[in-house]
């Protein structure tokens, strides 16, 4: 125990197919891990069928509401400074929809590539990844499966990984 | 995943793409600083400009856009190669575009960046260019939204940022790789690869955000040539006032960013050695969106030049007369010759339809595409509505160093790049690779 948290360990396990490594996950899973303890190391994308290690993403929504954020911010913007110098227009609308809807679009547009990008780093986790969590080295070629397990749950998580084919399965620097 | 033949053909693979990055060749210093020189008597064509004033360019009234608008639009229209192509290949899950996208997608970035820089150069005054960014200043005064430039701003910046992302995206887990034995300043590579590594989240948010990029890029791309169209078609000059401008800009920019795109592969393929990687197959395939988009070209060329001819309306009609048998008429009919003729030609007989030939007909149908800019502005703006006010144009020293210096700058930030990058995005051919296996 450190600082009031329970001690984290991970394993490590090399497996060679897709297949080895849907095995593991599935065993894992049956006995008590859920898809937050799992991630899988590789030096390509690697599909897993649905169900498997679904990692649900809101990626789509978060790009329409910042498409949507930026559009209102534009208009804001451009009806805003159409109307911050009192300029006479004998009554006529000086905010002209057709003329502007371009530079709506753009930076709506805009609004929804700079939330796709933020929201990427969000989702992948890079920007926000503990330094101290161990990241294995992976082979070319091969996958690393890496699971996160409480002290009591090592052996069981070893065992399962060898049922399901693993090469090689090692503990990984413990952290708190 | 990984039989011993696999892990073979995969360290092959990455020997061949980032063979290139290692070491730099004396042909490669050579060639590179050709290029730089050119580049810097451009700079200093520019800066001789801004020295002794526009006027040392050779637009006068009534053409005052000349050269750099030409350029501005053909690069702006390359730039369509990359982004636009790679994404809808991406859409479509076209597989044998894998190692094509990042070699295109450059092309977009670079093109970008000096067609972005010509209405600078056009400006004369350059150093006042941030007048046209909104901000608050002491005179009250912020931009006319409603003026088309205002809209070539925001499309242009909007089409850099989303083109650089997506360039940008795909390649972090190419960067990690190379950071991994990165020593000296390529440690670099590390600080860009933003701590990849190679986790299933990590692909995952990439296949997302790639998905996500490449439909809003498309978007985003044709309202880029659409507005540059648009700076034309909303002013009431003979033979830019037409609703179809929009979209046959968009056609001319996607078949010259084709032609540069083939050109560019052809140049890598043989300088780089990567014959197993950029095959007969990816020319074949890029050579019939060519023929294509040349056979499309052709009919909004011929819809715009018909609908002005019958409508015969006088002012109109001398435009089109300068352009079809006036003083235009050579470099009108080597536009069609270059444009349609060649790529017909070669791309649509199949025993002539070669690498070879794909790399002849995109270098004719960059020359054609260069010229058709250059018809659409000069000959309008030469011929306004009154008569009196015709005029001349012929570029000067200044124009003609800057053009050529703007295809150096091309040439030279693709070599770097290039040597920086693997031009083949190495994680996608070997994914495909095994999806082929």
């Amino acid at each position: 125990m450190n600082g009031g948290k329970e001690a984290a360990f991970y394993l490590k396990a090399d497996l060679q197919t897709k297949e080895a490594a849907m095995a593991a996950i599935r065993e894992l899973k049956a006995s008590g891990f859920n898809t937050n303890d799992l991630d899988v190391f590789s030096d390509r994308p690697v599909e897993f069928p649905p169900g498997v290690l679904d990692r649900p993403s809101h990626m789509s929504l978060f790009v329409v509401l910042g498409a949507m954020t930026f559009s209102c911010l534009i208009v804001g913007f451009v009806y805003y400074t159409q109307h911050d110098y009192p300029l006479i227009t004998g009554g006529m609308p000086i905010f002209s929809f057709w003329s502007t809807g371009v530079v709506f679009y753009e930076i709506t547009m805009l609004g929804a590539v700079l939330t796709t990008f933020s929201r990427f780093l969000w989702e992948s986790g890079l920007l926000r990844r503990n330094r101290r969590i161990p990241v294995p080295a992976v082979a070319p070629g091969t996958i690393c499966l890496r699971v996160h397990c409480r002290q009591e749950q090592l052996e069981n998580a070893g065992q399962s990984l060898t049922r399901a084919g693993a090469l090689k399965v090692e503990r990984l620097a413990e952290s708190a | 995943m990984a039989t011993a033949s696999a892990i073979n053909a995969d360290d092959q693979v990455r020997s061949d793409l980032w063979r290139p990055l290692s070491g730099v060749s004396k042909k490669y210093v050579i060639v590179l600083a050709v290029l730089c020189a050119v580049v810097l008597w451009g700079l200093f064509a520019w800066g001789y400009q801004i020295q002794k004033g526009i006027g040392v360019a050779g637009i006068r009234r009534p053409v005052f856009w000349g050269f750099y608008l030409v350029n501005f639009v053909f690069w702006i229209g390359i730039s369509h190669a990359g982004t636009l192509i790679s994404a809808i290949l991406r859409l479509t899950d076209a597989n044998w575009r894998k190692p094509v996208t990042r070699a295109a997608e450059a092309i977009t970035v670079f093109a970008l960046m000096i067609g972005g820089l010509f209405p600078l150069i056009h400006l004369g005054r350059v150093w006042l260019f941030y007048w046209l960014f909104p901000y608050p200043n002491s005179r009250l005064l912020w931009p006319n939204f409603r003026s088309p430039l205002m809209w070539d701003v925001m499309a242009i910046s909007t089409y850099l940022t989303g083109s650089v992302i997506f360039l940008y995206l795909p390649l972090i887990p190419d960067i990690a790789q190379l950071g991994q034995r990165a020593t000296g300043w390529r440690r670099l590579y590390r600080l860009l690869s933003l701590g990849w590594t190679g986790s299933d989240r990590e692909w995952h948010a990439l296949e997302r955000a790639m998905k996500l990029m490449a439909g809003t890029i498309l978007a985003v791309a044709v309202s880029v040539h659409s507005v540059v169209a648009w700076d034309f078609a909303m002013a009431v000059a003979p033979m830019w006032h037409s609703t179809i401008f929009a979209p046959y800009f968009v056609v001319g920019a996607i078949f010259s960013g084709l032609a540069g795109l083939i050109l560019a592969m052809t140049i890598i393929r043989k300088t780089m050695h990567l014959e197993r990687y950029l095959t007969p197959l990816h020319f074949r395939n890029l050579s019939k969106l060519l023929l294509l988009m040349s056979l499309l070209w052709l009919y909004f060329t011929f819809a715009e030049h018909l609908t002005t001819w019958y409508g015969n309306e006088p002012k109109e009609m001398n435009v089109f007369n300068a352009r079809v048998r006036g003083r235009f008429a050579p470099e009108f009919w080597v536009m069609i010759f270059v444009n349609f003729v060649v790529p017909f030609v070669l791309l649509g007989i199949r025993r002539l339809r070669s690498i070879t030939t794909a790399t002849i007909a995109s270098v004719g149908v960059l020359i054609g595409m260069w010229l058709e800019r250059f018809l659409i502005i000069i000959p309008t703006l030469s011929m306004p509505r009154l008569g009196a006010a015709w005029g001349k144009y012929s570029p000067s020293w200044v124009e003609i160093s800057i053009t050529v210096a703007t295809f150096a700058t091309m040439a030279a930030l693709y070599l770097i790049f290039a040597k920086l990058f693997p031009i083949v995005s190495v994680w996608e051919f070997e994914t495909h690779h095994v999806e082929e296996e």
